[in-house]
């Protein structure tokens, strides 16, 4: 059965996947409607950076994040400053890595949804005297809306999966970053095999469910679009 | 259809790179990186003989061993992993300790170790990194230590955790967290010595950190005469002088 531990484990690992998510669609929509849109010759480079965590070993991401945000890294000296502490060990230094980490899951496939959008609509708009920001909303959301779940969809999948960052600036502290991928992690190195399968199963389970009630979502949203 | 192509390449180039040619291998705690290479070349001089190490931490290696891997003798960071590998009979000699951790502690930010264990409740004293009690021998007696000098109640807020010895080096080499408890061989090492302040830890406060050595059964049926000679030499006076100069107590 689940101890206390494997379930605040488990919490704190929904809480920090909620979070990230609901962040990085506040910064990864402007990303990627401006990765989207723009024509500048700088667009490359930012859509390479965009996508750098992903070729990145996570333990070494980790252990520059802890170098950087540590009381004499530069990030550190920075929230120390803003009266926030020190960020490595902590929910919140978790969660500034975990958007680091997960940007361009969120990034790339709201790029392909502005992209399919085209140009069409937006012109369309534009003649109809639609602010920008209007169009945004009235037009490109409605049409793009499914980039967005997946988005969200694979955010949230990515940072539960978490596990070389976390390992590096967590600390594994009870209740503040000891999330559920560490914790099964401990209970193999600690030869607990059974508490190990346990929680494991009850993440697959959860992961599974979660996935699956969105894909049908989407799938039948997709039917929807198309009879529309 | 490429993709398939490719794919199959690759598990073809994946399968026959295994089965390169096998050497004589020593599996080893996490804490012995630095000594093994003295150990090693000394070993060499003495027999000819080469030796591979796998660096890893002990409860690790010994999951490998029952899982099959081709490890010839190990030399763990306690007694409790090679013996239940022995009673096993995954290896075919007792657990014998070829030499004793000390523990220290070491910072990097400049805090104050000169009331050792008990000053670190201090309030000048931000956060401290103990290896995983649960899975690290050095992690354990960290916390014997705290309970001997009656501060690990005052300490519990501060304390993070490093899955080992290696991971609280890191915390403590980027300067994340104030003070670690750490190995003497990890801050006498070339790599490290110089950087920060040490000091050991009394040894009243905790039990001594005994550290085994068994051939296995791999050994015995792969290479049985460099395994035995290897066994043989870690308990030598030359390899003693070795452990001694890095750090490490002697049986």
């Amino acid at each position: 059965m689940l101890s206390t531990e494997d379930i605040q484990a488990i919490w704190l690992t929904i809480k920090l996947a909620s979070v990230v998510t609901l962040l990085l669609l506040i910064i990864g929509t402007p990303v990627a409607w401006w990765l989207a849109r723009s024509r500048t010759w700088w667009k490359a480079p930012v859509a390479a950076v965009v996508a750098l965590p992903l070729v990145l070993p996570p333990s070494v991401l980790g252990f520059y994040l802890l170098l950087a945000m540590g009381p004499q890294g530069p990030l550190g000296k920075l929230t120390q400053a803003a009266g926030l502490g020190s960020l490595p060990f902590t929910f919140w230094g978790l969660v500034l890595a975990s958007v680091i980490y997960s940007l361009p899951f969120m990034v790339q496939p709201l790029l392909t949804a502005f992209e399919s959008v085209g140009e069409r609509p937006l012109e369309v708009a534009a003649t109809l005297r639609a602010s920008p920001l209007d169009t945004f909303f009235s037009v490109v959301l409605p049409m793009a809306w499914p980039g967005f779940l997946t988005a969200a969809m694979l955010t949230f999948a990515h940072t539960v999966g978490e596990f070389g960052v976390v390992l590096m600036i967590g600390g594994n502290v009870p209740g503040q970053t000891r999330v559920a991928s560490v914790q099964i992690y401990d209970h193999v190195e600690a030869l607990e095999y059974s508490e190990a399968h346990t929680l494991a199963a009850v993440m697959l389970l959860f992961s599974f469910v979660v996935l699956l009630a969105l894909y049908v979502w989407r799938a039948q949203a997709n039917r929807g679009h198309s009879h529309g | 259809m490429q993709i398939l192509k490719y794919l199959l390449l690759a598990c073809t180039l994946v399968f026959t790179s295994v089965n390169a040619a096998e050497l004589f291998t020593v599996a080893i705690a996490a804490n012995l990186k630095y000594v093994f290479d003295d150990l090693a070349a000394e070993f060499k001089k003495e027999t000819g003989i080469e030796v591979q190490s796998i660096v890893n931490a002990s409860g690790k290696i010994a999951t490998q061993v029952r899982q099959g891997a081709p490890f010839d003798v190990f030399m763990s960071a306690d007694m409790e992993f090679p013996e239940g590998l022995y009673k096993e009979g995954y290896a075919v000699t007792a657990p014998k300790p070829y030499a004793y951790g000390v523990l220290v502690l070491w910072s990097q930010t400049g805090a104050d170790l000169s009331k050792g264990v008990a000053g670190l409740a201090n309030k000048t004293v931000g956060n401290v990194a103990i290896a995983n009690p649960k899975l690290a021998p050095f992690g354990k007696q960290s916390v014997k230590s705290m309970e001997y000098y009656k501060v690990k109640a005052a300490l519990e807020p501060k304390l993070v955790y490093g899955e080992s010895i290696t991971q609280v080096s890191q915390f403590v080499e980027s300067k994340a967290v104030d003070v670690g408890f750490s190995a003497k061989s990890i801050v006498i090492a070339p790599e490290t010595a110089g950087k920060g302040k040490w000091v050991a830890v009394p040894e009243e406060s905790y039990e001594p950190i005994a550290q085994g050595i068994v051939i296995l059964k791999h050994g015995i049926d792969a290479h049985a005469d460099s395994a035995r000679k290897f066994y043989e030499f870690v308990q030598s006076e030359k390899a003693r002088a070795i452990f001694a100069k890095n750090g490490y107590k002697l049986p």
